[in-house]
């Protein structure tokens, strides 16, 4: 993290992009793993909070 | 503003995951373990009082089963993760208390996920993170990742029968991005033009219809079902309105006890 700050010493709406694009693509990939990667132990791992949060599963 | 939003964040995910854990665990996660004793066929007594006279429980599991690839008796066991046929048992958490904890990291993780794509959609749309802002985009974030996908593929317990996979991922991950792209039009665009693009963005997914599942007989009791995704919803606005509310608040704890962090 403190890599990406130092990156940010551009201007107030470089650092606004930068911080939502970095969130986004985190957030996304998080969202991945949790409800969609195919991977059969992340399956299974997940498998009740997918059911639960109606993410396709199986 | 980065270090800002990943800890509100992770601050709000992980509250988040805390209540949404306990409802799961209280009232998803048993019947999920019910529809896997279905499933498997360990509960052919009760499921015989659901089938027609004469039906033995073999004969209407046997087909549920045969649209899947599941192995094993726990539902979470597939075996043939494999392509080309290989069997090789997957991993998957023991029962009980293990597969309580990968339920809960899963939930965390997915919160986390959630929380930062809410705090990335605030700041995009120029929003001040308050708890009040905060609710509104997580009541949004609810009806996109939700509300609309429900309706296309309701709740699913294990067992029930359904189109493959990859369709209704397809499906799921494109009336996510429609509806919120058509609440974004309409909520903060509002130019006439906008709301009427955001309106078709809306309906479209369900125009075009969800993968069609197979209307194939389940041994599974009706009740469960409903119960299930009637509960799967509740559950989700409680871990949305978590999110919102505590992003904002924690937004606004992070920059009051680090000012310096905000512009770092």
């Amino acid at each position: 993290m403190t890599t990406n700050t130092l990156v940010l010493t551009g201007t107030r709406s470089n650092e606004r992009l930068g911080a939502v694009l970095m969130a986004a693509f985190l957030g996304l990939g998080l969202v991945f793993m949790a409800g969609f990667a195919p991977a059969m132990a992340l399956h299974n791992a997940a498998h009740d909070f997918r059911h639960a949060q109606n993410f396709p599963c199986h | 503003m980065m270090i800002r939003l990943v800890s509100a964040a992770l601050v709000a995910g992980f509250l988040a995951a805390v209540v949404a854990t306990g409802l799961q665990l209280a009232l998803t996660s048993p019947l999920i373990i019910a529809a896997e004793r279905y499933e498997s066929g360990e509960a052919t007594a009760p499921a015989a009082l659901w089938m027609p006279r004469g039906a033995s429980p073999a004969s209407l599991i046997v087909p549920v089963h045969s649209g899947h690839d599941h192995g094993g008796k726990d539902h979470g066991g597939k075996t043939d993760g494999v392509e080309g046929g290989e069997v090789a048992p997957a991993w998957q958490p023991g029962p009980g208390l293990p597969r309580m904890v990968f339920t809960a990291l899963a939930t965390l993780v997915g919160g986390v996920g959630y929380a930062l794509l809410l705090g990335a959609a605030l700041i995009a749309c120029g929003r001040e993170p308050s708890p009040e802002t905060g609710l509104r985009f997580a009541i949004a974030g609810f009806l996109a990742v939700a509300l609309a996908p429900a309706l296309g593929l309701p709740p699913e317990l294990p067992g029930m029968e359904a189109a493959p996979l990859a369709e209704r991922q397809f499906w799921w991950i494109m009336t996510a991005a429609a509806t919120a792209m058509g609440l974004y039009l309409i909520a903060i665009r509002r130019s006439s033009i906008a709301i009427a693009g955001g309106l078709v963005l809306l309906v479209a997914p369900h125009l075009a219809g969800a993968p069609e599942t197979s209307h194939t007989a389940s041994a599974l009791p009706p009740g469960y079902a409903a119960q299930f995704a009637a509960r799967s919803l509740g559950i989700a606005f409680v871990f949305w309105a978590v999110i919102g509310l505590a992003f904002g608040w924690a937004w606004n704890s992070v920059g009051r006890k680090s000012p310096a962090t905000s512009h770092a």
